[in-house]
């Protein structure tokens, strides 16, 4: 609130300047000719309305940023499934060598590692794969949806 | 087995195969239709192509085959053929889609913008697609001997010739709609006849597997090199798929980058389901054909079990559906193969423009009848005369092959913004002969020990070894870093449904900041 023209004390001056407060200017003068009335923002430098789609198109620094961005949210997504696949998978070989419980248990007769192999894996595998594609797919939409809103949304808003 | 019903389900499934292809030839019209099917095909439809064409005899036959002959350890193959389409699904599915190229070669020049990359992966794409094709064949000529008693090329040659007449009349289309057919054949052919053998088994008092311990158990016992092995497969089949020319050409035939996500996880599916079922065939191998492995013979399995365990006809009719169930993995595996390659092959010799196919070019679907009878030719040659080697190992080179160099170019390709031509050639050409050498080694020269074992199944270190060559290559060489990168990389990875530029070359027509209001 600190630059806020309804804040006497701010260090931000208000449009009408320093010294000019409403309290003690005293009564309003009467204008008898027409008087042109715009905002102090009018006369600021125009603000160039750039996309997000130009900055990408144009491969500015601001459409890298958004590039790179995408590409290593996509590219966690991959490597969260890889190193699961190498955390569950790949330490099963030398689980199953070291840990003679757990390749000699049986659940119905059936030993654990033929049950784990031969059913278990598969399931987890789709599973592990419909989690990626969500993720993955959201990561799009919201990449899909910063661009086009950047572009498309009213004048009004600076950002 | 009955030779008369055989006879019956082979000639069955040819005739279904050729049939569906005619059909769909009448909406084959465009080259894009010959090369990608017009990338209009839904994702229920390309997944069981892919799944149909995947699954070849080394799923069918061999993974039952060799865990009756080895045990639970052998699991792992089936294990990594499905973990390698989730790797491909997380790697490399949608942006490969978006590269709007059409084949790896196509992928390399795009990407790397060279033509020297371009030619040394369509020299890989044919080696990687000979060395499965060979094996398809074999395994053909071998399953027709053993159910008609015909001399051993028979089946190779008309495999390769239903294969052939298919490529040559419908192209990509015709292939899509044939493969789909297959993949349900193949998983009724498992599943219908395992219905009836699980009931005999029931009825026969459940009897437990004649095994020694270790098969029971394989665990206990592995040893080093055995834990090498372990691993090596599990390199070979997990980063292999993406590389393999047959699984990487469906992708372009998808609509978009969302849909070859879907497609892939729909085939996770199928993948799955089938692999449960070769499982069972191997466990009760063991109950009742514990003998096939002493005539080293376990590979015919699957096809000798309805017979054995069921009485009379019901036994021949259902080894008859096992038989027509193999016969469509050897075709629609050498198809896809087929297809790909002559893709390939076809465009290198119409020098087709970075896979941008134009319409009616008759001289390009000219270029692909030719170059698809040429691609069968070579391996059928090969089949014939060679010495037979075991289907699965020469499947597994294939994959290692594959794994050790274009896993690091589409990978690195996709994700890494200064991989250089130089650097890919590096690695391509490295991971190959890293890949290639090891298993002539192991044929010509059969080394013992460690060393043997190492060259026996390379994966393990000549996947790294593809990688660091790429690489390290790349670093060396960082001024040779494709200008237009970063408009490639928004190609890959933006959805479809933004409108972002998405040429080749950064475009010198548009606005220049200084020109907006």
């Amino acid at each position: 609130m600190s630059g806020s023209p309804f804040n006497p004390e701010g260090p931000n001056p208000d449009p009408a300047g320093p010294d000019q407060h409403p309290e003690e200017t005293g009564p309003a003068p009467t204008y008898t000719g027409r008087v042109r009335v715009t905002s102090p923002l009018a006369s600021a430098p125009r603000h160039v309305r750039r996309t997000v789609r130009q900055e990408i198109d144009e491969s500015t620094g601001v459409g890298e940023v958004y590039m790179r961005s995408l590409i290593r949210s996509q590219l966690r997504a991959a490597l969260t499934v890889v190193i699961t696949l190498l955390l569950s998978l790949g330490v099963l070989p030398i689980v199953l060598l070291t840990v003679d419980s757990v390749a000699t248990y049986r659940i119905w007769g059936v030993p654990l590692p033929w049950l784990l192999l031969g059913v278990v894996t598969y399931p987890c595998l789709v599973v592990l794969g419909w989690l990626y594609v969500r993720q993955a797919e959201r990561a799009e939409r919201d990449f899909a949806e910063l661009v086009e809103a950047v572009g498309d949304e009213d004048p009004q808003d600076p950002a | 087995m009955n030779t008369t019903y055989g006879i019956v389900a082979i000639s069955l499934v040819a005739v279904a195969t050729i049939g569906i292809g005619a059909f769909a030839l009448r909406f084959s019209r465009t080259t894009s239709d010959f090369y990608v099917a017009s990338r209009s095909v839904k994702p229920w439809l390309n997944s069981s192509a892919i799944g149909g064409e995947y699954l070849s005899a080394a799923s069918f036959l061999g993974v039952a085959g060799l865990v009756l002959a080895s045990g639970a350890n052998m699991l792992w193959y089936p294990i990594g053929w499905t973990t390698g389409y989730l790797l491909l699904l997380v790697f490399v599915a949608a942006p490969l889609r978006r590269s709007g190229a059409y084949t790896v070669p196509d992928f390399a020049e795009v990407r790397l913008q060279s033509d020297a990359v371009r030619k040394v992966a369509t020299v890989l794409v044919v080696a990687v697609g000979w060395l499965y094709l060979m094996p398809q064949f074999q395994g053909a000529g071998l399953t027709v001997r053993t159910v008609t008693g015909a001399p051993g090329w028979v089946g190779s040659v008309v495999v390769a010739g239903i294969v052939v007449v298919n490529v040559v009349l419908g192209g990509m289309r015709s292939i899509t709609f044939v493969q789909a057919f297959q993949y349900w054949v193949k998983l009724t052919a498992l599943l219908v006849p395992l219905f009836f053998l699980l009931q005999a088994w029931n009825d026969d008092g459940r009897p437990s597997p004649v095994a020694p311990s270790d098969w029971v158990d394989p665990f206990t016992t592995t040893d080093g090199p055995g834990l090498y092995l372990t691993y090596s497969v599990i390199a070979a089949t997990f980063l292999g798929t993406m590389g393999l020319p047959h699984v990487v050409v469906r992708f372009y035939t998808n609509p978009d980058g969302h849909t070859a996500r879907r497609t892939t996880l729909i085939v996770l599916v199928l993948l799955g389901l089938f692999y449960l079922l070769p499982t069972v065939y191997g466990v009760l191998g063991r109950v009742y054909a514990g003998d096939l492995v002493e005539a080293g013979r376990s590979d015919a399995v699957v096809l000798e079990l309805p017979s054995r365990i069921i009485e009379g006809s019901m036994g021949e009719v259902l080894a008859a559906l096992l038989t027509a169930g193999a016969f469509a993995a050897f075709l629609s595996t050498s198809s896809g193969l087929t297809m790909a390659l002559a893709g390939v092959v076809g465009q290198e010799l119409t020098g087709l423009d970075r896979g941008r196919l134009r319409q009616r070019r008759l001289s390009s679907i000219s270029a692909l009848r030719i170059a698809a009878a040429a691609s069968v030719l070579v391996p059928l040659g090969l089949a014939l005369s060679a010495e037979r080697i075991a289907v699965a190992s020469s499947v597994t080179f294939a994959f290692a092959l594959a794994a050790s160099t274009f896993c690091p170019l589409l990978v690195l390709g996709i994700w890494w913004r200064r991989l250089t031509a130089p650097g890919a050639i590096a690695g391509l050409v490295g991971g190959g002969l890293a890949a290639g050498l090891g298993p002539v080694l192991t044929i010509v020269a059969h080394p013992d020990g460690w060393f043997g074992t190492v060259m026996s199944q390379p994966a393990l270190w000549s996947v790294p070894l593809g990688f660091g060559l790429m690489i390290a290559v790349s670093l060396m060489t960082r001024d040779a870093i494709p200008l237009n990168v970063a408009r490639t990389m928004v190609r890959l990875h933006t959805p479809e449904r933004l409108d972002v530029d998405r040429r080749d070359r950064a475009s010198e027509s548009l606005a220049s900041p200084g020109d907006l209001p």
